[in-house]
């Protein structure tokens, strides 16, 4: 479906960002990305072993701006780039899941310095993956294989944590990604527990975002989060190639699914260039191609434009939240 | 303490049912008792597999990946990995049996799926695997059935299936290749979503009716309006196929044989130990699992202790193994993958659909000193966590008895056990005796010792002895 009707709301298939590539035009693996000013995106790409791994700065209108940083442990590169994020100033935030630590960067990419130590005490840091930046300019990480989120000033001095092992309320099972909605409040991806939790910036339990026991709303392995500006919450449903969508209250609305009918402008070149596969794909039923897989991270715009990455297909795909929809007549 | 010959035979099971184990493991098993160490190993069911979701949320690129090093590198980890050793040396066996390269099919992420399938049905009736690996689309591309149409027959896969998969040379005739052929047009490939520029899209099998050759044919003295299922109905009931495929499990998992090409012309090594197996093959009519259950319990392969030259994945994944370097997550297992086709076992690539040519064939000067060179590093590096515990508890034995002999037959233990001849021993006690006395009294004295017995792992991982299985 290129649109989608459901509880009040309506979701328009827009377009699609991107293709596979190992280095320059596309992404490889891509993990995670943040919107920037001016139509900029800062697209992270895991690449695979000593390959890929870089960030990718694209503009919402496909143009290709450069990109930074390369496999390895010495400053500036990283070898398990995760997640991304971007302080008031412009500057770019990168956790790095192998090294146990956070770089930051210029807006164009030049390296500024880096934090995090490896271990388990209060402010060390064990895989960590999900960041987001709150309006007050704290950086919160996921502590993935220390089942927790902590945060830390801009330069790595820790603030404060919350979290523990386990499936109760309030604990977590190998969180991945997070982010924080306009009133400072942290939603975490709680990976191994099939949900998403809603903290207060004091690490109070405000609501959780799960399938109901008949199964409406599940999660599996649920990746990133994001909130449009009406407190809807977008969940990439990483183990089930789909973004679920509930309200603010966690009342489950709908799922989209992937609509890219139409290649990227990026991938359509890369089509036409070659015969053969124009013709290959005439031969077939190209819908796998449009669909989710392995959706892993997702924003929303000031416009609530919901903008969903997918790992397996290394590509975004954007849709629209219509304000102004009109029903078709429907005997049409 | 378990008993040292029992710790001998579990360390032997291990390394041919599996990738070897730690010394620690052995004796965990050991006190299992034999038998039931081999119920759990024919029945991996029994235990984990491998959390594929936990292994694409870290490494997502080895999902669909298009590089064949990240493919194989995908396959090294589960070796590594796995609670379910026979299970993935299974697949190993499968694959070495039904050998499908890269080099032709030049699609990586299928010839993982064909992995997979021969972990799913490796331990099953053979004859349902048999089906399996027909319907593969990776064997349908690497022996061209695609192109097996009702009134232009392609014979490569059907020849295939009775040289090389299940009767050998000797036991059917060009009409039986022909006939079988037959049976099998129409068994085909469905188009898929061709490779980028979104990644990889999985091919499927599919049987189109009007390409299949719809009359009469004989194959092997039966008459009938065969299809492929016909044929491996009529295959799997063949004493030849019996016998093709002990001798193919005896090569794997007893001892060295000479290769596939010989056998109509070289009798087996032990022509008792296959007759063996062929009863266990009639009797069970072709069950994997139970054929294995006889030959793991057989004396033939008790007897068979260090009888077989490691293939490279084995000395590899064995290798890092026992040194504990690769658990869990991690960057580098590409380079170990890397490191198996250096070695001359090109994963998901056999240099034919012979498979590859094994025993002392696996060996070249060249290549021996890539072998001796990456177990020799492994083992020099007493940072790693199996290394640690291997020189604390020869350490905790010099407690004892400090002498050189102690020390060496510590060694010897703790990495196997393993047995050496003379040569290799007096080396060995000529440098354990020209490094001393092991002594741990201060920070110096111990990285004295540290370094010393490193150095005896070292020469042991670098001896002749440590090449077999």
């Amino acid at each position: 479906m290129l649109t989608t009707v459901a509880a009040g709301r309506v979701y328009d298939y827009s377009y699609c960002i991107g293709m596979y590539s190992q280095s320059g035009r596309g992404f490889w693996a891509p993990q995670d990305f943040v919107l920037g000013p001016d139509g900029r995106m800062y697209v992270l790409s895991r690449g695979v072993e000593q390959l890929g791994q870089r960030v990718s700065k694209v503009t919402l209108d496909h143009e290709f701006q450069g990109q930074f940083g390369s496999v390895g442990a010495e400053d500036g590169r990283f070898v398990w780039p995760r997640s991304i994020d971007l302080d008031d100033h412009g500057r770019v935030f990168v956790s790095d899941e192998h090294l146990n630590r956070i770089s930051i960067y210029d807006e164009e990419g030049g390296y500024r310095y880096h934090w995090g130590r490896s271990g388990s005490e209060e402010g060390q840091l064990n895989g960590p993956s999900g960041i987001a930046i709150d309006s007050r300019g704290a950086i919160w990480v996921v502590d993935s294989l220390n089942h927790r989120v902590q945060s830390f000033s801009q330069i790595g001095e820790f603030q404060s944590k919350f979290g523990r092992q386990g499936g109760g309320d309030g604990e977590m099972e190998m969180p991945w990604g997070v982010c924080v909605d306009r009133q400072d409040n942290i939603y975490v991806a709680d990976w191994g527990n099939n949900r998403v939790q809603k903290f207060a910036p004091t690490g109070e339990l405000l609501v959780k975002f799960e399938g109901t026991s008949a199964g409406v709303g599940d999660l599996k392995g649920p990746s990133g989060v994001a909130v449009d500006s009406e407190g809807d919450v977008y969940v990439t449903d990483w183990g089930n190639h789909r973004v679920q969508i509930y309200a603010a209250d966690g009342q489950y609305i709908t799922a989209l699914v992937g609509d890219a009918q139409e290649p990227s402008p990026w991938a359509q070149a890369y089509i036409d260039a070659n015969p053969d596969l124009i013709k290959a794909r005439r031969r077939t039923d190209l819908e796998p191609e449009w669909r989710f897989r392995r959706p892993v991270a997702v924003n929303v715009d000031a416009d609530d434009r919901i903008i969903v990455l997918e790992s397996y297909h290394h590509r975004l795909q954007v849709y629209n939240k219509l304000k102004d929809y009109v029903e078709p007549s429907i005997n049409l | 303490m378990p008993h040292q010959e029992d710790v001998r035979l579990m360390a032997h099971l291990m390394r041919r049912a599996g990738f070897g184990d730690p010394r620690e493991e052995l004796e965990k098993r050991v006190s299992m008792g034999y038998e039931a160490v081999v119920e759990e190993l024919l029945h991996p069911e029994r235990q984990p597999a491998i959390n594929e979701e936990l292994l694409y949320r870290y490494f997502p690129g080895y999902e669909g990946a298009g590089a064949p090093p990240i493919n194989q590198a995908n396959w090294v980890y589960r070796m590594i990995n796995t609670r379910r050793p026979l299970e993935e040396k299974m697949a190993l066996f499968w694959h070495q049996l039904f050998a499908t390269g890269n080099s032709k099919v030049d699609n990586p992420p299928e010839l993982t799926r064909q992995i997979a399938t021969f972990r799913e049905h490796g331990l099953g009736a053979f004859r349902d695997l048999l089906v399996e690996v027909a319907k593969s689309p990776a064997m349908i591309f690497w022996l061209d059935n695609h192109g097996n149409r009702d009134g232009a027959i392609n014979e490569n896969w059907g020849r295939e299936l009775l040289e090389l998969f299940s009767l050998g040379v000797g036991n059917y005739s060009e009409d039986d290749i022909k006939e079988a052929a037959r049976a099998f047009t129409g068994w085909t490939i469905a188009p898929k979503i061709p490779r980028n520029p979104y990644g990889r899209f999985h091919w499927q099998f599919e049987y189109k009716p009007e390409e299949h050759d719809d009359r009469e044919k004989t194959f092997l003295g039966h008459t009938g309006n065969f299809n492929g299922e016909d044929i491996v109905d009529i295959i799997v009931d063949q004493p030849a196929t019996a016998r093709f495929l002990a001798r193919h499990l005896y090569r794997f998992f007893v001892a060295d044989e000479p290769h596939v090409s010989t056998w109509n012309i070289t009798p087996p090594v032990d022509p008792e130990a296959i007759e063996f197996l062929v009863d266990a093959y009639n009797e069970s009519r072709g069950d994997i699992r139970s054929i294995l259950r006889a030959l793991f319990n057989a004396d033939f392969f008790k007897n068979a202790q260090f009888a077989r030259v490691k293939c490279p994945a084995e000395l590899i994944v064995g290798t890092v193994r026992m040194a504990g370097n690769f658990n869990g997550f991690k960057p580098g297992f590409n380079n170990l993958a890397l490191e198996c086709g250096w070695q001359g076992q090109e994963l998901l690539n056999p240099p034919s659909v012979e498979g590859w040519h094994t025993g002392s064939e696996w060996i070249d000067p060249g290549v021996l000193m890539r072998r001796v060179n990456f177990a020799a590093r492994v083992f020099g590096d007493v940072s790693l966590p199996g290394v640690q515990a291997i020189i604390k508890r020869v350490v905790v034995n010099a407690h004892g008895d400090p002498s050189p002999q102690a020390i060496v037959a510590a060694c010897l233990d703790a990495m196997g056990p393993l047995e050496v001849g003379e040569v290799t021993y007096s080396e060995l006690i000529a440098h354990a005796e020209r490094c001393g006395d092991l002594a741990w009294s201060t920070s110096e004295e111990l990285l004295a010792t540290l370094r010393n017995v490193s150095k005896i792992l070292t020469l042991i991982a670098a001896s002749r002895e440590y090449q077999f299985a």
